[in-house]
């Protein structure tokens, strides 16, 4: 019983990393209308980045700044010298784009890094763990918790309180109107493929101390990212959060009892969702 | 029929210029691509998981050559079988979503299938593959002798084409590019739009089958790589630089591919890098693939040769 809690608890934290995932790639696809193959390999560029910063400068906190803003400055050049230059183009040719980027970054990553995973340690404040009473439970990942927690309250309160994540979220909705309006659209793309950069930059720098690095783990969080996405709605802020919850716990609770099958279980989950509701979870679209 | 007679002289070329499993892996792919074209350039559906298709198909097929010995007749049935099934059940779960959330899913069950076939080492092999696929000899035919497949692949390709363009000029297929020009109306004017999407799945799969099947025989292991997300990828870019918009597109985009990889991969390990910034610069300055830039670079002749 205590296993199940302690792995629940797991899955909230993975679950947490999944939604920043998710609701970064939710406002890119929304916004930009363009499928981002390179969101993975944008979440494995942020934990690369976290242990150079942290290798250099010696502080963790620095690293966890730094990282996602390397990242998100990385997503501004991809967007303004890139993708910009092919939203009249069809979805294959935007695919097939950010394809091959996420084949350079991961190739460069390899070349930079090495080809074997490294791990990292926590910040000396967060290693060990506390006494829940029912577990034993690191430090580590109750920070994880609360930080995405907190990186997605204030995702959810820049795009519901504040004037620009209005703008954001009429430009999901209609942006020949937003346009019409006066706004400049492109710069709205622009700020929206950063953000989402971000957010997917901060996710890998989180999950570095947790799972260590390798350069499949791009990858491998890609096609949960667009799980997530799927199952929570395009755009949709809570759909994402659901989404990336349900699938952490899910995937850590069946880890503990068939630890093979719990990669494979997040897209059978999925499948199963999808039977009964082919629009996902809270879908209208 | 002038492409016919193109297609046939490349193929008693080629195994002089290329070294005969090239040649052979050319073929192949181009099986492959045709496949998916019938999605992607008929039907408009860019399917992001061919690769689910091909490996299923090669790791069925290949776990019954190796261990039970049936033939290589038998082996393809079954590759056509297995890509077919695969993808009605892929279909199914996809073909109730468009556009942006269509591509995501069929790369997210791609992404099921890989990890299925990464964890069951058992049969599959995980990393390292299945590996010891036979090439048994059949009615006196030494499949063992690389030219001798090479020209039953080729004869299997030119029955593949010869089927597809029957498929794409056939009713059928004009329902589908009815599909692809305007959903709304084909499903105004009374077809079942899904279900049509999902026929498609299915002949694409069956296609990506046997070529799944083949590849398997001609190198006699079935990779990882087979059932992961670059395969889908590469299937797509090789159909997308040759023109989605013919017949004979992937073909074409066979040929450089594999061309391309093949001497980039001889050149530096880390060539995905290189075959990236190839998908880049493609996309940004040479989209409507090599066909296209055909054209343009003909009529940039004309143009410019002097009046006389």
């Amino acid at each position: 019983m205590n296993l199940l809690l302690g792995q629940i608890l797991n899955g909230i934290a993975t679950g947490m990393l999944y939604a920043l995932m998710g609701l970064g790639l939710s406002l890119i696809t929304g916004v930009l209308n363009i499928p981002n193959f390179a969101h993975g390999a944008l979440f494995a560029v942020g934990a690369y980045f976290l242990v150079s910063v942290v290798g250099v400068l010696g502080n963790f906190w620095l690293g966890l700044l730094l990282a996602p803003l390397g990242v998100a400055l990385l997503g501004l050049v991809i967007e303004y010298a890139g993708i910009r230059r092919l939203y009249s183009a069809g979805h294959d040719y935007q695919l097939l784009f950010t394809f091959g980027l996420a084949l350079i970054l991961n190739e460069l990553i390899i070349l930079i890094w090495g080809p074997v995973g490294i791990s990292h340690l926590p910040p000396a404040l967060l290693r060990g763990g506390v006494d829940l009473g029912f577990t034993f439970y690191p430090k580590y990942r109750l920070f994880v918790m609360v930080m995405a927690g907190l990186l997605v309250a204030a995702t959810w309160l820049f795009l519901e309180k504040t004037r620009y994540g209005a703008i954001m979220r009429a430009g999901i909705e209609n942006k020949e109107m937003v346009s019409l309006l006066g706004i400049d659209i492109h710069r709205l793309f622009t700020v929206a493929f950063a953000i989402g950069a971000f957010l997917a930059g901060i996710a890998g720098a989180l999950t570095a101390p947790i799972r260590g690095l390798s350069p499949q783990m791009g990858v491998d969080m890609l096609g949960i990212a667009f799980v997530v996405v799927a199952l929570g709605g395009l755009g949709n802020l809570l759909g994402a959060i659901a989404a990336g919850l349900l699938i952490g716990v899910a995937q850590a609770v069946v880890a503990a009892y068939w630890t093979e099958a719990s990669t494979a279980v997040i897209f059978a989950v999925m499948a199963l969702v999808l039977l009964v509701r082919p629009q996902g979870m809270f879908g209208i679209r | 029929m002038r492409a016919f007679f193109l297609i046939l002289i490349s193929i008693c070329v080629l195994p002089l210029i290329v070294r005969p499993v090239i040649a052979t892996e050319i073929w192949i792919f181009a099986i492959f691509g045709l496949g998916l074209n019938l999605l992607l350039g008929y039907t408009g559906l860019l399917s992001f998981g061919q690769s689910t298709f091909f490996g299923s198909a090669a790791y069925v097929a290949g776990w019954l050559l190796k261990h039970y010995g049936i033939n290589v007749f038998i082996a393809l049935g079954i590759g056509v079988g297995v890509g077919a099934l695969s993808a009605l059940v892929v279909g199914y779960l996809c073909v109730q979503r468009s556009g942006l959330y269509f591509i995501m899913l069929t790369f997210a069950l791609n992404q099921l299938f890989y990890f299925v076939a990464y964890q069951w080492t058992s049969v599959t092999g995980g990393e390292d593959g299945m590996q010891g696929v036979p090439r048994p000899e059949f009615l006196g035919l030494d499949f063992k002798d690389p030219l001798v497949y090479y020209v039953f692949v080729s004869v299997l390709f030119l029955a593949s084409l010869w089927l597809m363009k029957r498929i794409v000029e056939s009713p059928l297929g004009r329902i589908l590019q009815a599909i692809r020009e305007n959903e709304v109306r084909a499903g105004a004017v009374g077809y079942h739009v899904p279900r049509f999407k999902l026929l498609a799945f299915v002949i694409g799969g069956a296609f990506s089958g046997v070529a799944g099947v083949l590849y398997a025989m001609l190198f006699g292991i079935v990779p990882l790589e087979a059932i992961g997300f670059v395969f889908s990828g590469n299937v797509v870019f090789a159909t997308l630089i040759g023109g989605s918009g013919s017949l004979y597109g992937p073909i074409i985009g066979s040929f450089v591919f594999i061309w391309l990889s093949e001497s980039m991969s001889v050149v530096w390990a880390r060539w995905p890098l290189l075959l990236g910034v190839a998908f880049v610069i493609v996309v940004l300055f040479l989209r409507g693939g090599v066909v296209e830039a055909w054209h343009r670079f003909w009529t940039w002749r004309r143009s410019s040769k002097p009046a006389t």
